[in-house]
C-alpha cells in the first residue's frame, strides 16, 4: 500500500509539473524599450513628455520610455551611431549634424515658434532691433540656437554683425544684465525673461520669431530607425502629440504630473516654474501640431550656408519629415 | 707613462633621442592603431576621424590663422594664471610653513576648498569678474594653487634642523637663511610642485574658456562640439597636449639646470 502511495505521489507531482508548464501565460504583446534623451536637464519645459508617460500614451503604443538628459551635441552623435533612437533637440543641430554625415532626421516639430529673444532692462532704450547698433549684447556661445537666432535677426533687419559689440557671457544673462555688464542679452524666452520678471525687473523683449522663421526644438530620430522601425517612430510621435495636446488643454494638471518627475519644481520655485510652463505653452500652440514648415528649414539651411557653418551642402528636405504627423 | 696625462673617464650619457625613443615608439604605435581603426572604418568620421582628416583640418586652421589666434589667447590666460597662482601659493606656503599657528587656522579651509569642483566655481567667477581674461586667469590660478602650496610647505619644512642651527651660529640674517639655505634646500620639492602646477594651468585656462569665451582653445573645443566638427576638436585637444608637453619639458630642463649643484 505504501509503495502505491509513493508511486501515486510521484505521478501526481509529474502531472502537476506538466500542468504548470502548460499553464505558463503566453508572452504579452512585445514592449519596445526606448530611451528618449533630451538636450538639457530635467525641467518643466519637458512637461508634455512627462504627461505622455504618466498617462500611459507611450505604453499604449507598446513603448516603455525612459528619459535621459545630456549635452545636445553628444546626444545627437549617439543618435547618429544608433546608440540612441530618439533625441529632443533643435533644428539647427539637425542641419549641422547632417552636414557632418550624421544620419539624423527631425520627425516632430514641437515648438511652433522660435523661442529665442533679445532681452534688455526697461529704460535701456532698446525697443527695436535698430537700437542694438553700438550696444553690447551678451550671448551664451558663438554656436547653438541662440547664436543662429541672433544672426538670423541681424540678417532680417539688415544690421552688419560688426555694428554690435557681441560678448560671449555663457549662461549668465540675468546676472550680466542686472549688473549692467551688457546692454542686452540673447536668451530663451521661457528662461531669463521669466526669472527677471519674477524678480520684479521691467524688461524690453525683442522676440526673434517676429523677424525670423526657423525650426526649433522637436523630436529627432535616425535614418535606420525610420527604415527598420517606422511603427516605432509613429508610436513615439503619436504619444508625444497626445501629451502635448493634454498639456496645452490643461496646464495645471500637466504641471502636477511634471512635479512628480522633477521634484525641484515644488516648494518656493513652484510659482516661477509654473510661469515658465505658461511661457512655453505659448510657443507650443498652433495647428497643425507637430508639423514642420518646409520654409523654415529652407531658411535654416540658407542662413547656415551664409554663416559658412555647413561642412557640406545639405538638402533642406533631407532634414525633416512630416510623414509621421497624422 | 711619463708625460701622459690621465683624464677622468666620464660615463657616456645616452643622447636626447635615445632617451625619448620609447616615447616615440609608443606614439608611432598609437598612430598606427588609429590609422588601422580608420582603415577598418570601425567608427564613422564624426566619432573618430582618421589621422589624415585631422591633419588636413590642422593645416586649414594653421593656414587661416585661427589656431594661432586661439592658442595665443589661451597662452595669455595660462601665463596670467601662473603668475597669480604661483606667487600667491609660494608666498602663502612659505608663511604657513614658518607659522604652525597660521597653518592651523588657514589650512583646513584651503583643504576644504579643494572639494569644490572648479567647473562649478567657474560660472560664478564669470559672473563676479566678467567674461574677459580675468575670470579665466583666476580659474587657472585656482587650479594650480593647491599643489604648489602643499609642495612649498613640504619643501620648506624638509630643511634639516641642524642646518638652521648652523646658520644661526653664523649669525645669518633671515634673508640669508632664506636665499642660502631654505630656497636651495626646498627647490627639488618646490620644482616638483611647479611641474604639476604648470600642467594643471592648461586645464584651468580651458575650464574658464568652456564657461564663456569667444576665443581660446577651450572656445575652439566648444565650437567644434557645437558644429560636430570632430577633426577640429582633435586639433584643439592635440594643441593643448602639445602646450602641456612643452611646459613639462621646459620645467624639466629648468629643474636639471637649477639642481645641477646637487649632483655635483
Amino acid at each position: 500500500m505504501h509503495r502505491y502511495l509513493k508511486l501515486f505521489s510521484i505521478l501526481s507531482l509529474c502531472l502537476l509539473l506538466v500542468a504548470v508548464g502548460c499553464a505558463t501565460p503566453k508572452p504579452a504583446a512585445q514592449v519596445t524599450q526606448v530611451k528618449l534623451a533630451m538636450g538639457y536637464v530635467p525641467n518643466v519645459q519637458f512637461t508634455p513628455l512627462y504627461v505622455a508617460k504618466e498617462r500611459g500614451y507611450f505604453a499604449a503604443e507598446g513603448i516603455n520610455v525612459t528619459f535621459d538628459y545630456g549635452m545636445e551635441t553628444d546626444l545627437l552623435k549617439l543618435l547618429g551611431t544608433n546608440q540612441l533612437q530618439f533625441v529632443i533637440g533643435s533644428g539647427d543641430q539637425v542641419a549641422l549634424a547632417r552636414a557632418q554625415g550624421l544620419p539624423v532626421r527631425y520627425v516632430l516639430n514641437w515648438y511652433q515658434r522660435f523661442p529665442v529673444c533679445v532681452v534688455s532692462l526697461a529704460g535701456s532704450g532698446i525697443n527695436k532691433p535698430a537700437d542694438l547698433v553700438g550696444r553690447t549684447v551678451g550671448i551664451p556661445a558663438l554656436e547653438g540656437a541662440s547664436y543662429i537666432g541672433w544672426r538670423a535677426l541681424l540678417n532680417a533687419v539688415g544690421i552688419a554683425p560688426d555694428k554690435v559689440n557681441l560678448q560671449v557671457i555663457g549662461y549668465t544673462q540675468a546676472a550680466s544684465l542686472t549688473q549692467k555688464r551688457v546692454d542686452a542679452a540673447v536668451c530663451y524666452v521661457m528662461n531669463e525673461p521669466v526669472q527677471l520678471q519674477a524678480a520684479g525687473q521691467q524688461l524690453n523683449v525683442l522676440y526673434l520669431d517676429a523677424y525670423t522663421n526657423l525650426p526649433s526644438n522637436g523630436l529627432i530620430t535616425n535614418d535606420q530607425t525610420i527604415k527598420e522601425h517606422p511603427e516605432l517612430v509613429q508610436g513615439m510621435t503619436r504619444a508625444f502629440l497626445h501629451g502635448l495636446r493634454d498639456t496645452i488643454a490643461d496646464p495645471d494638471a500637466a504641471f502636477a504630473i511634471a512635479k512628480k518627475e522633477v521634484p525641484s519644481l515644488s516648494g518656493e520655485n513652484e510659482a516661477l516654474q509654473r510661469a515658465v510652463l505658461t511661457a512655453c505653452i505659448k510657443y507650443w500652440q498652433g495647428e497643425p501640431l507637430g508639423k514642420s514648415d518646409p520654409a523654415s528649414w529652407r531658411s535654416e539651411v540658407d542662413l547656415l550656408r551664409q554663416l559658412n557653418l555647413l561642412a557640406a551642402p545639405v538638402d533642406p528636405e533631407s532634414l525633416y519629415t512630416n510623414e509621421y504627423i497624422k | 707613462m711619463a708625460g701622459t696625462t690621465l683624464k677622468p673617464t666620464r660615463a657616456r650619457k645616452p643622447g636626447c633621442f635615445a632617451l625619448q625613443l620609447p616615447a616615440l615608439i609608443a606614439f608611432a604605435a598609437l598612430l598606427g592603431l588609429w590609422q588601422l581603426l580608420d582603415w577598418r572604418q570601425v567608427y564613422p568620421a564624426f566619432i573618430l576621424p582618421g589621422p589624415r582628416l585631422v591633419w588636413q583640418r590642422f593645416l586649414s586652421v594653421v593656414a587661416d590663422g585661427t589656431l594661432w589666434a586661439n592658442t595665443q589667447v589661451t597662452l595669455i590666460e595660462i601665463f596670467g594664471g601662473l603668475a597669480l597662482g604661483l606667487s600667491v601659493a609660494v608666498v602663502l606656503g612659505y608663511l604657513l610653513a614658518k607659522s604652525p599657528a597660521l597653518e592651523q587656522v588657514v589650512l583646513p579651509y584651503l583643504v576644504a576648498s579643494q572639494a569644490l569642483p572648479i567647473v562649478a566655481l567657474a560660472p560664478l567667477l564669470v559672473i563676479w569678474l566678467g567674461a574677459g581674461h580675468l575670470s579665466k586667469i583666476v580659474v587657472c590660478a585656482l587650479t594650480l594653487f593647491f599643489p604648489v602650496l602643499v609642495n612649498t610647505i613640504v619643501g620648506i619644512r624638509s630643511v634639516e634642523k641642524g642646518l638652521h642651527d648652523l646658520m644661526r651660529s653664523l649669525n645669518a640674517s633671515p634673508w640669508q637663511v632664506f636665499t642660502l639655505l631654505e630656497l636651495p634646500a626646498a627647490l627639488p620639492v618646490l620644482l616638483s610642485g611647479l611641474k604639476i602646477g604648470l600642467t594643471l594651468s592648461v586645464i584651468g585656462a580651458v575650464v574658464g574658456e568652456f564657461v564663456a569665451a569667444d576665443r581660446g582653445l577651450g572656445f575652439m573645443v566648444n565650437l567644434a562640439r557645437g558644429l560636430f566638427d570632430t577633426p577640429l576638436l582633435f586639433v584643439a585637444l592635440a594643441t593643448l597636449m602639445a602646450i602641456a608637453l612643452i611646459f613639462y619639458g621646459l620645467m624639466t630642463a629648468l629643474e636639471r639646470a637649477l639642481l645641477r649643484w646637487q649632483k655635483d
